[in-house]
């Protein structure tokens, strides 16, 4: 359909308005909700990321594109909410304890959303007993950090050892990213996966989790 | 046969070989002189005096000069091209530190100071007559510590896993070898160096005094131990006599330290009637806003880009480096330092050659290249995707810096008085480009290249030189440190910044 390829088009080049509207449109016409999130916008924000990775889209690109994502999902969740689709899973997404560094943080919350799952920002600086206090009380089945200091990425590691003895540590599954980190890093402290771009965290949330 | 030239510079009675044509201004640029214009002529901060030897008069030189100081034997160093033996003084490390436009007032006293500017990557000091406020000696190196990080945050990080005291050994040899040095050279009796002051960021400050950094390595990012440091000679391990005193300077909140405190006093923005705003366009990016009612301050992480560093082809402004890039009828004119054929470009090159990018409509106002994957400047030396995002980065840090703060101080960009531009990198930019790439949205009239203000504010302190005076408490209670990213548009306001769409 010409007006879902604009959606596509929209998402693509970071307008809001765009996405919005179009979505209002595709939803009021029946539209299925998950074929605009799977056929249009997720494929738009992989171009998105892959553009990134070239260099020809940057850091605002990366902003806009995902703000337009959310126009169009803040209409859809509801939907798939009161119909009882199930989100793939929900993540509790913060970065870590001594770091306040978001922006690539936001993305990946971003793209998770888009990816399907249902997504507990905590935000910056977030102590171990945060990230516990969602797998516990929320039920988060994953856990990701984001970190962007070589001097707070060990706080994933005591965010780790804090999981294990607060006896939830089979509960979750654990996630990395940020500048600094590497697939090495994350298997050395025993996470359970590791991205370094924001696209790829949504494959990578989705292996963790078997689906 | 040879072609190359002897030149004997004073007051420091050093001598120098060099080939014959060399640029005078670009020799003298590495051994630690400023040019507040960036060596275009324009002021007269360059001045030498030919003593031996000739000099013919540039077209500047007849512009700014009368006729009898022609005949004196005055020439700007930068239009300067060596041709024959020669021995010059040069005016700036004779004129006295009253020269400066601050209303600063000294008690002359006897003996000597060194004031020493503990930079991240480089390291300056001076030695001072405090008599007269002359300068008698100057050295310049770089920071020994580079070896273990190139910037603070891996420094840091190497102090965190037990490096601290090679860190701190690093930097006080580094010092003490400078001030040996000069010592040794102008002979002076050991007691009569009275004072020795120095000046650096808060991650300078604690590494060379030997203070914890780990809470520098963490939120908040602020120390508790920011304050006036005293030191003993003994215990640094320097031979001096036991009546001079060491100090170094106090710092003002977060990575923001005694460099800017100095700059702060060296500009007088503490006594301005209306603010203003002194911008340090370095790695960590300091920025401080104010007048005599009350400052803020900030530091911004903006990365090396406008040192050369992480462009493919970039390097310090240092020879073979294009300094200056026009673009005529289409096509792009260079200036390369010490006329050398080009090999790299300098930050002041790179601004340049975006502007001129930005104009033609070869990048597009997102950053990103219009056609191809590179742009070349002149053989070997092109421009790649990468590099402009760098610049993108270290842009967007500085212009977003700029913009919360003003807007955190309740003013707007216009309402700023003056523009007061840190640095070496501060003397050569070009403002027009740099206002082109949205680096400094400022009119050119509004700025002052301030040169090495970190170093001329540590003088200034050699006249202050009791530990009460040296707490600076009237100028710290003055300022307040800010942390960007606390500002809630933060993320918005950086992301904004990195475009070049503001112009």
């Amino acid at each position: 359909m010409e007006d879902l390829k604009q959606l596509y088009e929209a998402v693509l080049n970071g307008d809001a308005k765009a996405s919005r509207s179009i979505t209002e449109t595709a939803l009021k016409n029946g539209v299925d909700p998950l074929k605009l999130v799977n056929d249009y916008m997720v494929p738009a924000m992989s171009e998105v990321g892959r553009r990134f990775e070239t260099n020809e889209f940057f850091v605002p690109e990366l902003l806009i594109a995902a703000r337009a994502m959310k126009a169009a999902l803040d209409q859809i969740r509801p939907l798939l909410t009161a119909r009882g689709d199930k989100p793939a899973g929900l993540v509790a997404i913060g970065t870590v304890k001594g770091d306040l560094h978001d922006i690539g943080k936001n993305l990946v919350a971003a793209m998770l959303e888009g990816g399907g799952f249902e997504v507990i920002d905590l935000g910056v600086n977030v102590s171990p007993e945060q990230f516990i206090k969602a797998v516990k009380e929320r039920g988060a089945n994953i856990v990701a950090m984001s970190a962007l200091l070589t001097t707070t990425m060990p706080s994933m590691k005591t965010t780790i050892e804090a999981i294990k003895t607060a006896g939830v540590r089979d509960k979750v599954r654990i996630l990395i990213g940020g500048a600094p980190v590497t697939q090495k890093y994350a298997e050395e402290i025993g996470a359970d996966g590791f991205s370094d771009n924001a696209v790829g965290a949504v494959t990578v949330a989705k292996k963790a989790l078997g689906i | 046969m040879s072609d190359h030239i002897r030149i004997k510079l004073h007051p420091l009675g050093k001598t120098l070989e060099l080939p014959k044509g060399t640029l005078l201004g670009d020799i003298l640029f590495e051994q630690g002189v400023e040019f507040p214009c960036g060596g275009k002529g324009q002021c007269r901060g360059c001045k030498i005096k030919v003593l031996e030897g000739t000099i013919p008069p540039s077209a500047e030189d007849q512009l700014r000069f009368s006729h009898s100081e022609l005949l004196a034997g005055w020439r700007l160093a930068c239009r300067a091209k060596v041709e024959t033996d020669l021995t010059i003084e040069l005016a700036q490390w004779k004129a006295s530190i009253l020269s400066d436009n601050s209303d600063f007032s000294f008690v002359p006293k006897d003996g000597f100071g060194i004031a020493v500017d503990v930079g991240t990557t480089t390291l300056v000091a001076q030695l001072v007559d405090l008599h007269s406020g002359q300068i008698w000696a100057v050295r310049t190196d770089l920071n020994p510590q580079a070896r273990y990080g190139a910037d603070i945050m891996s420094r840091i990080e190497y102090s965190l896993n037990g490096g601290g005291a090679s860190l701190t050994k690093a930097v006080q040899s580094g010092v003490a070898a400078l001030i040996d040095s000069m010592l040794k050279e102008v002979n002076l009796p050991k007691i009569s160096l009275r004072h020795i002051c120095l000046s650096g960021n808060t991650v300078m400050h604690h590494l060379f005094c030997g203070l914890d950094v780990e809470p520098l390595s963490h939120v908040p990012f602020e120390s508790s131990r920011t304050g006036l440091q005293i030191l003993d000679g003994t215990n640094l391990g320097w031979d001096l006599s036991n009546t001079t005193e060491i100090y170094f300077l106090p710092c003002l909140g977060g990575f923001v330290g005694s460099d800017i405190l100095a700059g702060i006093m060296a500009t007088g923005l503490h006594k301005g009637k209306r603010p203003s705003i002194l911008i340090d366009l370095g790695t960590n990016g300091e920025i401080a806003i104010g007048c005599q009612e009350r400052i803020l301050c900030t530091s911004t992480a903006a990365g090396p880009a406008f040192e050369g560093a992480r462009i493919h082809m970039g390097m310090r402004a240092i020879t073979g480096a294009i300094s200056e890039v026009n673009a005529v009828n289409g096509h792009l004119h260079c200036r390369v330092l010490g006329n050398a054929k080009p090999v790299g470009i300098c930050g002041s090159g790179l601004v340049d050659a975006v502007a001129c990018f930005l104009d033609m409509g070869a990048i597009t106002p997102t950053g990103r290249i219009s056609q191809g994957n590179s742009l070349p400047i002149v053989p070997p030396v092109s421009l790649t995707q990468r590099d402009i995002r760098e610049l993108q980065y270290g842009k967007g840090a500085i212009a977003a810096g700029i913009r919360i703060l003003t807007k955190q101080y309740g003013i707007s960009l216009g309402d700023l008085e003056n523009v007061y531009l840190a640095g070496a990198f501060g003397n050569y930019i070009n403002h027009a480009s740099a206002r082109r790439i949205g680096l400094l949205p400022f009119p050119s009239e509004k700025i002052h290249a301030s040169g090495n203000t970190s170093l001329r504010g540590t003088k200034q302190a050699l006249f202050n030189a009791t530990a009460m005076e040296l707490q600076y408490l009237d100028i710290c209670s003055l300022v307040k440190h800010v942390s960007l990213n606390e500002d809630m548009e933060f993320q918005n306001i950086y992301a904004d910044e990195m475009s070049f769409n503001n112009q």
